[in-house]
């Protein structure tokens, strides 16, 4: 076993969140290592090919899955330097005011311990140092004002514009997406060329993955990022009162141990509560700051009902990116459906390719042969879709809990339960039932919608965020509330998943939580 | 690494084509290439590669051709973590090739019981079409193994992958590929 040298702060997981952390407290002075478990990713290595993208997923991954409704764990999650934010769509819907109130306004769920005004700011700051591209002015028919994005909205191409016509005619206004990505030049890096290959990994950096925002700030700060590396616990001091830093395991299998004063668990929300539980002590017998039992308790995802349209022009569907070009918080209100309790909100045009979960191919699963090819001659120019994601809200059932069986380092694996409610299934079918009316007034040949397995989007929960120790894991800053100097960070913290794309809001609850662990230091690093 | 130097095999790696051992030793090609100079498996059966290269052709015309089973056998003899599998997505656990030899021995177990004991290669097509499709419903009679759905969507998405995804696919289907960074021109 290594001891290394000690250092101010460990972080845990080189993703959206940890980049953050690493970003602003190397900024601080502070002396920074960054342990993250896959491969240190280049810009280079991001081949366009779904075939060759799927190097940046995890293969297998330490989680069982379980539930009526598994997790997607294999396409949802990240493995390597930039994690799951390395393949993202940069879809960057903020919440809104009316997620962080649930409770008080409906007696459902969880309130957050902070409102939309305490996060806005760092929507807005967030915005700045990444760069995003929309049209704020438009945004405000449903949120407070704030600061214009940076950049202008992205270029619309002809398979999100020929459905404008189908929203308006049931009354759904649609405004430009906002995206993390470059509609012109921004802090050097170049503006996107719409090709389409964004869920892969954007090489030329018009996309705001961490390599190309944060971590790369934290990099040209000092921080120091060390690939291969598998954190396997949390270490304490014999109290149990302070976090001393974390064990890890390089790729040959030799156990290290990098002492810290602060540990920021930023390895996504599915990993950080199994992190947690494997560091169970005798002062810590149920895990790390899990008095309350919360640790892996309420984890939620999103859903879609996705609908599809033949048109007979060619709708550019190989143009534009795989976020959307226009959004929508029409359906966003708790009670926007009668059928059933939780936000949608409702996105358009989308590049196509041919294959992958997302491509052509699966727009009808159900053809293969001769059948299947004659889609695909159909399809090719002609095909376009819109979805619309759904609220789930969180239940103490969708959980993690670790399992007899260990990994190569000898960690328990986890598994995942995840199954939905009722009212997330009646405002699945719902939006599905919208999506066709919407889609039969646009003129096109041939509409569907595309059902299966309800699908699994974003993972959320695990860690939530609360006023105390008895209703949650974690302060609104991501500090747990048992151990000052041991902070979670990422969408794990959400204590409601809302219906938007959750990136945004994991990059604006970093920069918070990592402004105030630097501006309160000393009280915390001790 | 007997003929290609390390640096060049990463360098393929990362682009595109793959390594294949042929006349004891290695070399770079396409899936469609190893296919048609009938390239030895390294890790599948005869009788596998036989039953894949006829499921995958009934699930997608022309998967036979491009290589399917010399695609699936090069990529399950890789750690998981280099793996191209969309296996890799669908949450299947590694070691992926226990999932296809189960989900093989489904097939052809499945195929045997139901047609005088004939494996699934040795159908005609509208028999494997007609096996197929009841598989895609998971309603083969005496199914025992991976959920036949389950192995519709996986090995379709296989057959989808070297049929479709290729930029040779997109040239075929009339879809400009518009890579940042290309595979190689096959892949």
């Amino acid at each position: 076993m290594a001891t290394n040298e000690k250092v101010d702060v460990v972080v845990v997981g080189a993703g959206a969140s940890g980049s953050v952390y690493a970003a602003v407290l190397a900024k601080q002075g502070k002396k920074v290592v960054v342990l993250e478990q896959g491969p240190d990713w280049q810009l280079s290595d991001l081949t366009s090919s779904d075939i060759w993208g799927r190097r940046v997923k995890p293969a297998g991954g330490p989680f069982i899955l379980e539930g009526k409704h598994p997790v997607s764990y294999g396409y949802q999650a990240g493995w390597g330097v930039g994690g799951a934010a390395l393949h993202y769509f940069a879809n960057f819907p903020r919440l809104l005011p009316n997620d962080f109130k649930i409770k008080s306004e409906h007696d459902r769920a969880h309130d957050w311990p902070i409102s939309y005004q305490d996060v806005s700011p760092y929507y807005d700051k967030v915005a700045s140092d990444v760069g995003v591209s929309g049209d704020a002015k438009a945004e405000e028919i449903w949120r407070p004002a704030g600061e214009p994005y940076p950049m202008p909205p992205m270029k619309t191409f002809r398979n999100g514009q020929v459905w404008i016509k189908g929203f308006e005619a049931v009354g759904i206004r649609m405004v430009p997406a906002a995206v993390g990505m470059n509609s012109t030049e921004y802090k050097g890096r170049p503006a996107c060329i719409y090709d389409g290959w964004c869920h892969v990994g954007c090489p030329i950096g018009a996309l705001a993955n961490p390599l190309v925002t944060y971590l790369g700030d934290a990099r040209k700060s000092g921080a120091e990022v060390r690939p291969w590396s598998t954190v396997t616990r949390v270490l304490t001091n014999p109290e149990g009162t302070r976090v001393t830093g974390v064990e890890y395991y390089v790729k040959k299998g030799e156990r290290q141990v990098q002492p810290a004063s602060v540990v920021v668990l930023a390895a996504w929300a599915a990993q950080n509560p199994r992190i947690l539980f494997n560091s169970a002590t005798d002062k810590h017998p149920k895990g790390l700051a899990n008095s309350s039992g919360l640790v892996g308790k309420y984890m939620m995802t999103h859903f879609a009902s996705g609908t599809l349209a033949i048109f007979d022009e060619d709708v550019e569907n190989h143009m534009g990116t795989t976020g959307a070009q226009y959004m929508s918080y029409d359906r966003y209100g708790k009670t926007s459906h009668k059928e059933g309790f939780g936000s949608s909100f409702i996105v358009a045009g989308f590049a196509l390719k041919t294959n992958d979960l997302g491509g052509i191919a699966n727009a009808r699963l159900d053809l293969f042969g001769a059948d299947l090819h004659d889609f695909m001659k159909r399809a090719k120019r002609g095909l376009t879709r819109i979805g619309t994601f759904g609220e789930e809200l969180p239940t103490i059932e969708n959980r993690i809990e670790l399992v007899s069986d260990k990994d190569e380092f000898g960690m328990p694996l986890a598994k995942i339960i995840h199954s939905y409610d009722k009212d997330a299934q009646a405002v699945w079918n719902a939006n599905f039932e919208e999506g066709l009316r919407i889609a039969k007034t646009t003129g096109a040949k041939d509409v569907w919608s595309a059902r299966g397995n309800m699908p699994t989007i974003h993972l959320m929960g695990g860690t939530i965020m609360g006023t105390e120790a008895g209703n949650s894991v974690v302060n609104s800053y991501g500090q747990t509330h048992e151990i000052p100097n041991l902070y979670v960070a990422g969408p794990g913290n959400f204590p409601t998943s809302g219906a938007s794309n959750p990136t945004y809001t994991i990059f604006a609850l970093s920069l918070r939580g990592a402004e105030q662990l630097a501006a309160t230091w000393s009280t915390i690093a001790g | 690494m007997n003929s290609i130097e390390r640096r060049d095999f990463l360098k393929a790696t990362a682009t595109g084509v793959l390594a294949f051992t042929t006349v004891g030793a290695q070399a770079l090609l396409s899936a469609r290439q190893a296919y048609a100079q009938n390239v030895p498996f390294r890790l599948l059966k005869a009788s596998d590669a036989e039953t894949i290269e006829a499921l995958g052709e009934t699930l997608v015309p022309g998967a036979r051709a491009a290589g399917m089973a010399h695609f699936l056998d090069q990529q399950l003899s890789l750690p998981p973590e280099e793996a191209l599998l969309e296996a890799r997505i669908l949450n299947v656990r590694p070691p992926y090739v226990r999932f296809y030899r189960n989900a093989i021995a489904a097939v052809d177990n499945a195929s045997r019981a139901l047609n005088s004991g004939r494996n699934f290669a040795q159908l005609g097509p509208s028999e494997q079409h007609n096996f197929v499709d009841a598989m895609r419903q998971n309603k083969v009679q005496g199914w025992q193994g991976p959920g036949g759905s389950f192995v519709y969507l996986v090995l379709r998405s296989d057959a989808v992958d070297v049929v479709y995804g290729t930029m040779e696919g997109y040239e075929a289907l009339g879809i400009p590929y518009m890579p940042h960074i290309a595979p190689d021109k096959r892949w």
